[in-house]
């Protein structure tokens, strides 16, 4: 299922050279043993001729199935340092933009406004958070549903392609009232395959700072509609492209030549800032993306995104229409 | 819906002239109309691509026809500023004539009859494109009374440097403005042949003021052509005074697309 | 921090939607989805108000999840433009003025623009109580250009549909002033108690007479200037004076 079990054995050649400098980089990273668990998965053997296709992994070109993987690598050696790579990539404002974004979708259903009108209806919201390993979004989403509406049903499934980030979501929901409520759940799960969803069963479906890291953004759309209640809402939140070309310049100026720079002193990994900096470049700009979302069948309010600090990121939506 | 649609027409209907009442004063250029030869501008539109449908054959296949579909937003901007540059014009137009012709009528009497033809042909235009305007609710220019001055303030300054520095002025002025007007026809020429293409067929709106701006262009370049015929090379400083003109009426026409 | 991209990107003074065919028909304002969420809505604004409740409960009755309202990017503020456009295309059915020919004199366009002023106005009845949350979020400062801009637009409205066809400089200065004699007959309506609201008609009359007034002399004052400048000029060439 997971990136970590795919074929490593037959990738080797083309993943020796970076399992190699990773290894070579364990004793430099005091805080993390993820990358030791990640290496040391057993092997799936697949097929190499199953994925024909080639996709971008940052600037480079690279077999679809080594995209997963490869990302999955990122992932895993940053799962900890997470909040610092998002703080540099955002300039510190990517806790700003999330709160809006939870703020914006209102999650939960105040029992004293609107109260069920059947008994048999559900009294909360059934959110899906894709890619939301460490669960930034799900406590947001969480803490805004039982203090601003007052719902104590809304549920939150946490789903994270990636075991490290899974982790240290759940490691991190210690810390908050819902770790053993049965209103947060974490699963591993592709965002391309959710067998385990059933179709029409999700109220609201979440993904921040996730998709870009998707080897088929179409097919998770595509899923992501399978699995959505007819009105649900697809809600995205990620960096996209700014649209002001003076403070593009300058932003450009910052990912490209500090940010690599700042990972290799602060986490002690250039290679995986490097890719992160390279894939919000490699993501679709605002209208290309609204595109696609409305091609995977979903209606989209208003122009379809909104602008977050000039477009370094930006909200997108979809909601599934009634038939 | 069309219940809507009549509503409004009705209301417009009774408070406006048809186009085709308008007056027309061809028959006071009889030549002028027949023999365009000498004109430095060429149409770019080919003749074969007029909309040869007339109106009445339209009405007889509707039935059959895909229902027209909305204007794109596009479209309707270009109309929109079109027709609003297009009265802005006109207005100059009739306002730098009025200022121009008694000065000009004073010192050379001859010329009376030639300023009041080309002045009454600018007037209709004029109207034509008030009324336009009003019944496809478009705005007219902000800059109204800034053309209104400008106009006038030009008119009034070439005639006072002379014969040959007025013919000068209109020769720029209108040479501007017929490159203008054509540019206008090949987009809506190109938007009729889509329509005929796709069987929607063109509207009569369209056919109309196709037409209308065919005849209005070919009036304004007439009066390039008597320009020319009056000397107006002969203005001096001809290419400063034609150059500059030129370039206020470009800069006029780009402020009156937009605002 | 974040910036209103979908309110500040249309330019303000692109106050209508450019010319109107009479062959090609309109779009329909809204979306089908959005509208049928908002016409909704709108029946639980006289319990609810112009509130997040009132659309989830308009939501609910099309048939949508109380996520959906999220279709509305705008949220409450879609909810005070959708009544404000419906109402304005509403007028075009609102009032029939017989024709000339039928009413044996011609109707001013005056009284015309007068009688959709008020029917507008009439429109707001059953909602009144609750306007004033409207004005409120109107006035936030991400939704002023867009409730100018909606303003504007029934102005236009209600000069074309009284048939006035001047198309100078007026043009500008009729629909700001019925602009502001609306919205401040809008506002003291809002307050009015008296039966049938005839002390907003009082209001509203008492402003467009103000108008008239203050009309009448720009455009006297206008005529004196172009006749005084005529009779200087020509007195001027009558001296000799090559102008």
């Amino acid at each position: 299922m997971s990136a970590i079990q795919a074929p490593r054995t037959l990738v080797r050649s083309q993943l020796c050279r970076d399992v190699r400098r990773r290894i070579g980089k364990v004793p430099q990273r005091a805080f993390s043993s993820s990358q030791y668990l990640a290496q040391h998965q057993s092997p799936t053997p697949k097929s190499p001729q199953d994925e024909p296709g080639t996709t971008h992994f940052g600037f480079q070109t690279v077999a679809e199935a080594l995209k997963e993987q490869k990302v999955a690598g990122v992932f895993s050696s940053v799962a900890s340092s997470y909040d610092t790579m998002n703080d540099f990539m955002s300039l510190g404002i990517h806790r700003l933009w999330k709160d809006h974004f939870v703020r914006n979708l209102n999650p939960g259903r105040n029992p004293l406004t609107s109260p069920p009108s059947s008994p048999s209806e559900p009294q909360g919201w059934n959110i899906l958070d894709i890619a939301g390993g460490t669960g930034d979004i799900a406590f947001r989403m969480l803490d805004h549903a039982s203090t601003i509406n007052n719902d104590a049903h809304t549920t939150v499934t946490v789903a994270d392609i990636n075991p490290d980030m899974l982790a240290e979501g759940r490691k991190r929901s210690l810390a908050t009232p819902y770790a053993r409520s049965p209103r947060l759940k974490f699963i591993e799960a592709n965002a391309e395959k959710l067998d385990m969803i059933p179709d029409s069963s999700v109220d609201l479906y979440t993904v921040a700072f996730g998709i870009r890291n998707f080897t088929h953004k179409d097919v998770a759309l595509r899923e992501a509609y399978r699995v959505l209640k007819p009105g649900g809402v697809f809600a995205c939140l990620e960096f996209s492209k700014v649209n002001n070309p003076l403070f593009d310049a300058v932003y450009k100026r910052w990912s490209f030549s500090a940010i690599p720079l700042i990972g290799q002193l602060v986490a002690g990994d250039r290679d995986s800032y490097q890719y992160l900096v390279e894939s919000i470049e490699r993501f679709p700009s605002q209208e290309e993306f609204r595109d696609m979302i409305k091609e995977a069948g979903f209606l989209v309010p208003g122009q379809g995104w909104e602008d977050l600090s000039l477009g370094i990121a930006a909200i997108h939506k979809g909601v599934k229409p009634l038939r | 819906m069309p219940s809507l649609i009549q509503s409004a027409r009705c209301i417009v209907s009774r408070s406006q002239l048809c186009p085709s009442q308008l007056p027309i004063l061809d028959f006071l250029a009889p030549s002028a109309l027949s023999i365009r030869q000498p004109s430095r501008l060429h149409s770019t539109i080919p003749p074969s691509a007029e909309p040869s449908n007339p109106p009445s054959r339209q009405n007889a296949e509707k039935s059959n026809k895909p229902p027209r579909r909305p204007l794109t937003e596009a479209q309707k901007d270009f109309l929109d500023s079109a027709l609003r540059v297009n009265q802005a014009g006109e207005l100059a137009a009739t306002l730098i004539y009025t200022a121009q012709t008694p000065p000009i009528v004073r010192a050379h009497p001859h010329l009376r009859p030639l300023m009041k033809h080309m002045y009454d042909q600018e007037a209709g235009h004029f109207d034509y494109f008030n009324k336009l305007l009003a019944k496809h609710r478009v705005r007219p220019t902000a800059m109204y009374p800034i053309w209104q001055a400008a106009a006038t303030a030009l008119g009034w300054g070439t005639a006072i440097m002379g014969r040959e520095a007025a013919m000068a002025c209109t020769e720029a002025v209108e040479t501007e403005i017929g490159e203008h007007y054509n540019e206008q026809l090949r987009v809506l020429l190109d938007w009729a042949e889509k329509l005929e293409k796709s069987g929607e067929g063109v509207s009569e709106e369209f056919a109309v003021l196709i037409k209308e701006l065919r005849r209005i262009r070919d009036e304004e370049l007439e009066h390039l052509d008597h320009a020319v015929e009056h000397d107006a090379k002969e203005a001096k400083p001809y290419e400063l005074l034609t150059n500059v003109i030129r370039g206020g009426c470009r800069t006029a026409i780009w402020i009156s697309e937009r605002v | 921090m974040y910036q209103k991209g979908v309110f500040l990107r249309q330019p303000l003074w692109k106050q209508r939607s450019a010319y109107h065919s009479y062959e090609h028909p309109e779009s329909p304002p809204f979306p089908p989805a959005e509208s049928a969420i908002l016409s909704a809505s709108l029946s639980h604004v006289p319990d609810h108000g112009f509130t997040s409740t009132a659309l989830k409960l308009g939501a609910r009755d099309a048939g949508y999840p109380d996520v959906s309202t999220n279709l509305l990017p705008r949220g409450v503020y879609d909810l005070v433009n959708y009544h404000l456009v419906t109402q304005r295309l509403a007028l075009r059915d609102a009032l029939q003025f017989p024709s000339d020919a039928e009413n044996g004199k011609p109707i001013g366009v005056g009284s015309k623009v007068r009688a959709l002023t008020l029917a507008r106005l009439r429109a707001n009845a059953p909602i009144v109580h609750r306007w004033q949350e409207a004005l409120a979020i109107m006035a936030q400062p991400g939704y002023v250009p867009a409730s100018l801009a909606e303003l504007a637009r029934l102005a236009d409205e209600i000069w074309f549909l009284a048939g006035d066809t001047s198309v100078d400089m007026s043009w500008y200065t009729k629909r700001a002033t019925l602009s502001a004699v609306y919205s401040a007959s809008e506002v003291f309506m809002t307050q009015d108690t008296s039966a049938d609201f005839v002390d907003t008609e009082r209001f509203l009359d008492a402003r467009l007479a103000d108008l008239t007034k203050v009309g009448g002399l720009i455009g006297a004052l206008g005529e004196w200037v172009g006749y005084t400048g005529h009779s200087v000029v020509n007195v001027l060439r009558s001296k000799g004076v090559r102008i």
